[in-house]
Parts: C-alpha cells; structure tokens; sequence
C-alpha cells in the first residue's frame, strides 16, 4: 500500500468531513432543542443549493456576497417552515411523533417540487476558483476542499462561541435540558426555538451551498443529510464536539474505504458499523444519553 | 378491466401500508426503512424462485421468513434505545439494502434488475391477503397485547412502569411488521414481474408512513381508504400525476396540524386517543 495514496484519501475524506460535521450539528441542534428528527433539515439543503445556484449564476457572480445570502436564506426557510409546520403542532402539544412525520413531510415536499419544477437538469456553480491545486510536498490538495474545511471550522467555531457564551446561547441549552421551565424563568420560548432553526437553517444553507458549489445541483442533494444523520449518530445525538469528530472520522472513513474496497461495499460497511456501535456504545463518541423523561 | 388493473395495483401498496400501520398504529414507532423489507422479499421470492426452482409458494414463505429475520437482527440493537434511534437506523437499513442488491449483481441482476417471474398473482390474492392481515391487525388491537402495546405508543415509560416488557413487544410487532412487507414485496415481485433496486427508496417508504398518519393512527378502515386513495390517484388523474406527491405533502401537513386523529377519523372503530401525549 501506497502511504501517499492513503495520506492523500484521508485528506480529501476530511475535506467532505468538514460538510457532514456541518449537517450532523444543523441536525443536532434541532434534536436538543425539540428532541425530535428534523429530516426538513435535508429540504433546506436542497432549497439551498438551487438559491446558491441562481444567486451565483444569475443575480451576482461574488463568491462571498451569494455565500452569504445563501446562508442567510437558509436560516429564513428554516424558520418560516418552523413557523408554519412546526410551530402549530408544538402550540397544541401533539406528540412529537407529528413533528416527525411533518418533518419527513417537508423534505419530501421540497424534494418533489424541485423534481417536478427543475428535475430533469443538472446545475452547475460557476467556476469562483481557478482550479489550481495546492501542493504540500507530495499531497495534492483541491482548493476548493480546502475552502470547504475552513469554511466549515470557522462556522462550527462561531456556534460553538454562540452556544457557550452569549445570553441566546444559554437560553437554546436552557431549552434543550427542559423546553417548559425556562418560560417560567422569563425565556420567550417561541423565540428562542425560532433562533434555534435560523442557525440551523444557516448551517442548512452553507452546506447546500458547499454541496452544490462541489457537485452538481440536483432534487437529491437533500438524501445527503443521511451522512449527516449517521455522524450524528456516532457522535452521540445533539453533541455539537461529538458531530465535528464523527463528521471528521465519516469523511475519512468514507474515502478510505472507497479506495479500498470500492464504491459498492461501502454504505454497507458504514451502516452495518452503526448498528454494531449501537450494540455496543449507544451513547455515542460524545457520549451523552437522551433519556425518555417523565 | 382498467378499473380492475387499477385496484389490484392499488391494493398491492395497501398491504405495504398496512404493514407499516402494524408498527406505527400498535407501537407508534417509525421505520423510514420498510423500502428494504420490500426489496428483501422482493428479491428473497424472486431469487429463490428463478435461481434455485424453489416453488412459489416456498418461495413466499420464504420470503417473510427472511424478512422476520432482518426485522429482529434491526431490532437487537434500536428497540431498547429512543424511537429516533430506530427511526434514523432504519432509514440507514434501506440505502444499505439498495446497495447491497447493486453489489450482489451476480445474483440480483444488479442495477438492470430482475424479470422473468411468471405472473402468480392477481387480484384475488391480493384481497384476500389484505382481509386476513386487517383481520390479524384488527385481534392484536383488540387482544391484551395490542392493548399493551398501545399503552407503550401512548406513554413509554408508565407502560414500563407497568410491568410490560416494552423491549419484547415492540420487537414482537416489528417481526410481524417486518414479515408482513416482506410479503407485500414477494407479492409485488409475482405481480409487476420487474423489480430493481431504486424501486423503494426512502421516499417510498416515508409515503408509506404518511399515508398512515394522514388515514389516522386509530382507523385501519381509514389507512385503507387514504392508501387506496393515494395509489389509485395517479391513474385517475393523469394531467397532474407528477405533481401528486407534492399535493399529498400538502395535503398531510394540513390534516396533520388541523386534524391530527386523521383524515377519516369518523371511520375509527376505535376511540381516538391521539390527543394523548407520548414522548
């Protein structure tokens, strides 16, 4: 075995590492706050990516500009979809078992649409970096990955920051550990979930963003949101630290095993990996346990 | 003979649904992977039919036996963790499945799928498996441990508290659950004749589970009328059959945030206790 072939593999596999950590921590965020599975997660990807698409291509060609406009669209999507599907079922006190189906809903919803509307053709970003590679001694890195890891760390940096120290981060982790006694304490609940899908949905629009600008735009992209779920997964549910490891590792993993033992083989590795780890460590890298309450 | 044609394919998808109405009306879980029991009973009938001359109705037999056994190798690991991990898990079951048939290519015909089943089944069959399955599903509502596993959908940890094994019955539901859409799929392998990997892919099976929340939780009679209506949907109305899915999800947002016992919950035969929380 080639060292540099292997060495090369993990690199790029981190690199799209860096896209999985973002989904699994949009999706986990959703998890902490409401504890439930929000697959509209995957739907505002895929909105995403054709709101880059256009942006770039039609409106301006500035990478920053429709980078952030994308961004800024997703968290607004995000929130309009907690507004109008989420927010009614909540008010009422369903059971959470209807946010699942109105989430999975959603993403099929938007999925289809954009199947119907624009399905039938591929979109492509236009080309922000001349594809020059760098070359680190005998690595050859894309700049474009490169981009993408920075992209991602910073991101994740600044919620992390978010989270920990500022008066809305502590409210979103008040609601997480309990989503009624807050209000008790003078926290607008609505708003601070609100605040939850629009980071969410932000970290729904730069991998939508990343994705689309990476691969090609299609009705799908959204399905990728599986990567994201199994990092969080092996992560441990909701644990921010726990789904930029497992992001990492599932990038890495991915491309080594791609490499390995080929394109096919794969998903069946990883999948039949989470159920053992389920088996044997269910809490995950993170190792924290969402317990049923009372 | 259209309206016939019309029905038996229509009838075929609501022993799918029902299969997914097992699980989720009786244990409320949620299993975005029912695509890869379809596949597996699919292929396991198909296979073992077309390669190994195995009659058909071994090979049907089969194929719920295969079926029943993925169900209780998923439900080792998820059934004792939160819902959403079974959920998540499942959804990952369908993608490997999908991939698996594309790997075994020697057996499975890969990505060109599988032909060559001669045609076993017809409309007859097909209702009448839906009668003995209702029928089935119907007992275990009425039996003591439907009721019990009720009480587990309603509120997990009182059912534990007491004293029902809430592990045992839940895997018990799930291997009937399991079983029955992987007879749905063996049937749909000896009725359509074609089968192949990306036929049930996670949207399928996430219809499946919206089709069952929009008929109502509580109403096998209406999970049948709102399958029948969705499947049979697309022959009827031609001129709008690509935007269908997109109006189903309006559609199931709608009954769900405005009448969450479901669509007909008039037809329920049993008292609507969706009102009730679980978590």
């Amino acid at each position: 075995m080639n060292w540099n072939i292997l060495l090369q593999q993990i690199v790029n596999g981190i690199s799209l590492g860096g896209v999985y950590a973002l989904m699994a921590v949009g999706f986990g965020l959703i998890f902490n706050v409401l504890k439930f599975s929000n697959f509209s997660h995957g739907g505002v990807v895929t909105l995403t990516a054709y709101v880059g698409f256009f942006l770039s291509r039609y409106v301006i060609a500035n990478f920053i500009i429709t980078f952030l406009l994308t961004a800024v669209a997703g968290g607004l999507a995000a929130v309009v979809i907690e507004r109008l599907v989420f927010r009614p079922i909540r008010r009422k006190g369903y059971p959470i078992s209807m946010l699942i189906v109105n989430s999975i809903t959603v993403a099929m919803l938007v999925q289809q649409f954009f199947a119907v509307t624009l399905g039938a053709d591929y979109y492509t970003y236009p080309n922000f970096i001349k594809e020059t590679a760098l070359h680190l001694g005998s690595l050859t890195v894309s700049k474009i990955y490169l981009l993408m890891l920075g992209i991602s760390a910073v991101v994740l940096g600044a919620l992390t920051y978010v989270i920990q120290k500022t008066k809305i981060g502590i409210a979103i982790r008040a609601a997480s550990s309990d989503i009624f006694t807050p209000s008790l304490m003078g926290v607008n609940v609505d708003f601070v979930v609100s605040v939850a899908f629009f980071f969410s949905g932000v970290l729904g629009g730069i991998t939508g963003y990343l994705l689309g600008m990476t691969f090609t735009v299609d009705p799908f992209v959204g399905s990728m949101i599986l990567k994201g779920i199994i990092a969080s997964i092996i992560g441990g549910m909701g644990s921010i630290l726990g789904g930029v490891i497992a992001g990492l590792l599932l990038g890495a993993a991915e491309s080594l095993l791609i490499g390995e033992i080929g394109a096919a083989l794969t998903p069946m590795v990883i999948y039949g990996s989470i159920i053992l780890l389920l088996l044997v460590r269910p809490q995950g890298i993170a190792g924290k346990i969402t317990e049923i309450k009372a | 003979m259209f309206y016939l044609k019309v029905l038996e394919i229509t009838s075929l998808y609501t022993i799918l649904v029902l299969g997914v109405y097992l699980m989720t009306g009786l244990t409320g879980l949620f299993s975005l992977g029912q695509g890869g029991f379809v596949s597996i009973g699919a292929y396991t009938a198909a296979i073992a039919y077309l390669r190994f001359g195995v009659p058909f109705p071994l090979a049907l037999a089969l194929a719920v036996l295969i079926g029943a056994l993925l169900g209780f190798l998923v439900g080792i690991p998820t059934l004792r963790l939160r819902r959403d991990y079974f959920l998540l898990v499942t959804f990952g079951l369908g993608e490997m499945v999908r991939a698996g048939l594309l790997y075994l290519a020697q057996l499975t015909g890969g990505a060109l799928g599988m032909a060559g089943m001669p045609k076993r089944v017809g409309l007859p069959l097909i209702l009448g498996s839906i009668a003995v399955i209702t029928f089935i599903t119907y007992s275990l509502k009425r039996s003591r441990f439907g009721r019990d596993c009720i009480a587990i959908r309603d509120d997990e940890l009182a059912a534990s508290m007491m004293g029902i094994n809430v592990y045992a019955h839940k895997m018990k539901v799930f291997i009937i659950s399991s079983a029955t859409t992987a007879y749905g799929g063996a049937l749909y392998a000896f009725d359509i004749l074609f089968i192949e990997p990306n036929l049930f892919n996670w949207l399928e099976s996430a219809k499946l589970i919206i089709i069952t929340f929009v008929g109502g939780l509580n109403s096998i009679a209406g999970v049948i009328a709102a399958s029948t209506i969705y499947y049979s949907f697309g022959e009827f109305f031609r001129f709008i059959d690509v935007w269908r899915d997109v109006l189903l999800a309006v559609v199931v947002i709608l009954v769900i945030i405005f009448r969450p016992g479901g669509l007909f919950q008039g037809l329920s035969l049993l008292p609507s206790r969706l009102r009730r929380k679980w978590r």
